[in-house]
């Protein structure tokens, strides 16, 4: 059975921010991504399926919004989805990458 | 051979809508921190993005702004990468169909007049705005959501000089079209500039210099990633395709990361939002809103004898700019933009006013001008009355009136105040007769002096010079 290498199953774990240690589960991901490619190699296949873009079965343009303030969120409600705070701040773990 | 250096720019500038791109909640920067965010800008599952009207036209309009082919059927696209200040995922941006293409924007060089071509400008969402802590990040989502455009130009650029201009020129644009408020040091206009140096015709491995802080610091960044790049090649080094940054308080590029490769993004189309399609006519109506842009305006300025300096100044100067474009065409461009940067700025300045809030009136300000081109009055009466024809609902005759300020065309009366000055200052008389230019105007200088400056200066000095051949 064919497999990713291991780079490169690493590689697609270091861009989603997990850390894979155990070799076994490695591996597993090595063969399971596979077949997840292979998947959409498939759907590929289909004719026409390059020429231009399918959002939706039903041809239709998107509709635009004026440009009239709506409703916010209350600070409250912006808290209760936020383990932490610092002031009216959002407090993550120091961002590295900048 | 010497070295090349090729230079390609890359401008982030906020829109200047009243709602961010993909949702309703306001777009408006030093509020309380979190408080302009709905479910949309903070990423809760199942929140769908509505595109806003109000941006696509602005970023339509700057793509007209800098003639850009548009793109008449357009998507967004999805960049993936994972970082707090996103927390879907992933930035909604144009990747494969940006709103405009092949455009240009002209700037002035020593050689001339220089195009430099604008590859793409495209549309997409801010990030939420993070201030870093020792201890850890903070963020404010205020941000995250703004309506940005991206601005990227061809490596048309050769020299810290044409890259300074060219911001400068775009700035200029954006700001008078009313897109952006393009204030580079608040952060709504962010410039990122590529850098390669080369001795062939293949441009060499670029550098990245990100979020330049001010126009200065670009020339300043450009000039110093130059001797960087130049050295290491000289020690037989390679440079790395890499991003740096401009450290203003040690005066050189610093490296930030290794970049990563565009694959990393995982572009793919955003299946949340369909096709926008732009009509014929809706271009059109943009089109129309476009007011008239500072070469244009420059073009007028010189073609009507201004100079370079005063017609800067005034490309500056908006509201007096707007002002000088509602006056008839025959009217004396030199003049008129002498008064409306010396006397008429100094009187705003000092009061705190604009050019609109005052009485004057193109008209009056035509009239105004017109008397003084063709020496009607002269400038010392021009002082006198200036105050009460911007304060009060005068024209310039009854200001003229009100300050007995007539001036005196008539030969008969200025003969004999010539004729007065001559017998009182023989001296001169005699001072010019051997020669002496500056006699003349010592001679006027008096005739003024006795009119209190009301004496038709071009009359005055016929009979003047006539007189004195006569005696």
């Amino acid at each position: 059975m064919e497999k990713l290498s291991k780079e490169e199953v690493l590689h697609v774990a270091r861009l989603a921010r997990i850390s894979i240690s155990d070799e076994n589960t490695l591996e597993k991901y090595q063969y399971q991504l596979k077949e997840l490619l292979d998947n959409i190699d498939k759907i590929k296949e289909v004719k026409g399926y390059d020429e231009e873009l399918m959002f939706s079965p039903v041809d239709h343009q998107a509709s635009l919004q004026e440009d009239v303030p709506g409703e916010m969120l209350s600070f409250q409600e912006v808290k209760k989805n936020t383990p932490h705070m610092k002031g009216n701040f959002v407090e993550v773990p120091v961002m590295i990458n900048e | 051979m010497e070295y090349q250096t090729t230079i390609g720019i890359e401008v982030h500038c906020e829109l200047k809508t009243n709602t961010k791109m993909f949702s309703s909640a306001k777009n408006g920067y030093g509020t309380t921190a979190n408080s302009y965010v709905n479910i949309i800008d903070l990423g809760y599952p199942g929140a769908l993005p509505i595109i806003n009207k109000g941006a696509i036209e602005l970023a339509l309009r700057a793509a007209l702004v800098l003639n850009c082919e548009i793109n008449k059927k357009m998507h967004f696209d999805r960049k993936n990468y994972f970082y707090p200040d996103l927390p879907k995922g992933y930035q909604i941006t144009q990747a494969r169909t940006p709103i405009g293409i092949h455009g240009y924007v002209e700037i002035d060089t020593p050689n001339g007049k220089k195009k430099i071509g604008i590859h793409d400008i495209h549309i997409e969402e801010d990030t939420a705005k993070s201030i870093h802590t020792a201890e850890s990040s903070l963020l404010d989502f205020n941000r995250a959501g703004v309506p940005l455009i991206e601005i990227v130009t061809e490596p048309d650029m050769n020299t810290k000089e044409e890259a300074m201009a060219y911001v400068e020129k775009l700035r200029e644009l954006l700001l008078y079209a009313n897109i952006s408020d393009c204030k580079i040091e608040e952060g709504s206009m962010r410039c990122d500039v590529n850098v390669s140096i080369s001795k062939t015709e293949k441009l060499g491995t670029r550098a990245e210099i990100k979020n330049i802080g001010s126009i200065s610091n670009i020339g300043l960044a450009i000039q110093k990633e130059v001797e960087r790049q130049q050295e290491i090649y000289e020690n037989g080094g390679t440079i790395q395709e890499e991003t740096r940054r401009f450290d203003e308080k040690k005066g050189k590029t610093v490296l930030m990361r290794v970049k990563e490769t565009g694959n990393d993004y995982r572009y793919f189309p955003e299946p949340d939002i369909p096709y926008v399609v732009l009509t014929e006519e809706e271009i059109e109506s943009v089109k129309r809103m476009i007011p008239i842009l500072p070469n244009v305006r420059r073009d007028f300025y010189k073609a009507h004898g201004m100079s370079d300096i005063n017609s800067d100044k005034l490309i500056q100067n908006r509201p007096l700019s707007d002002y000088l474009l509602k006056a008839k065409e025959n009217l004396d461009y030199v003049i008129a933009s002498n008064l409306l940067l010396g006397d008429i700025s100094a009187y705003l300045n000092k009061e705190h006013k604009e050019i609109e809030e005052t009485m004057l009136t193109i008209e009056k300000f035509e009239s105004l001008v017109d008397k003084l081109a063709s020496k009607e009055i002269t400038s010392k009466i021009e002082k006198e009355i200036l105050v009460d024809l911007l304060e009060k609902p005068m024209s310039v005759e009854e200001a003229l009136k009100e300050h007995h300020l007539t001036l005196v065309n008539d030969t008969k009366v200025l003969e004999e105040i010539v004729t007065n000055i001559i017998k009182q200052n023989q001296e001169s008389v005699q001072d010019y007769k051997n020669g002496k230019d500056r006699a003349l105007k010592y001679l006027m200088g008096q005739i003024m002096k006795e009119t209190k400056g009301t004496a038709n200066p071009v009359l005055v000095n016929e009979l003047l010079i006539h007189l004195l051949n006569e005696e």
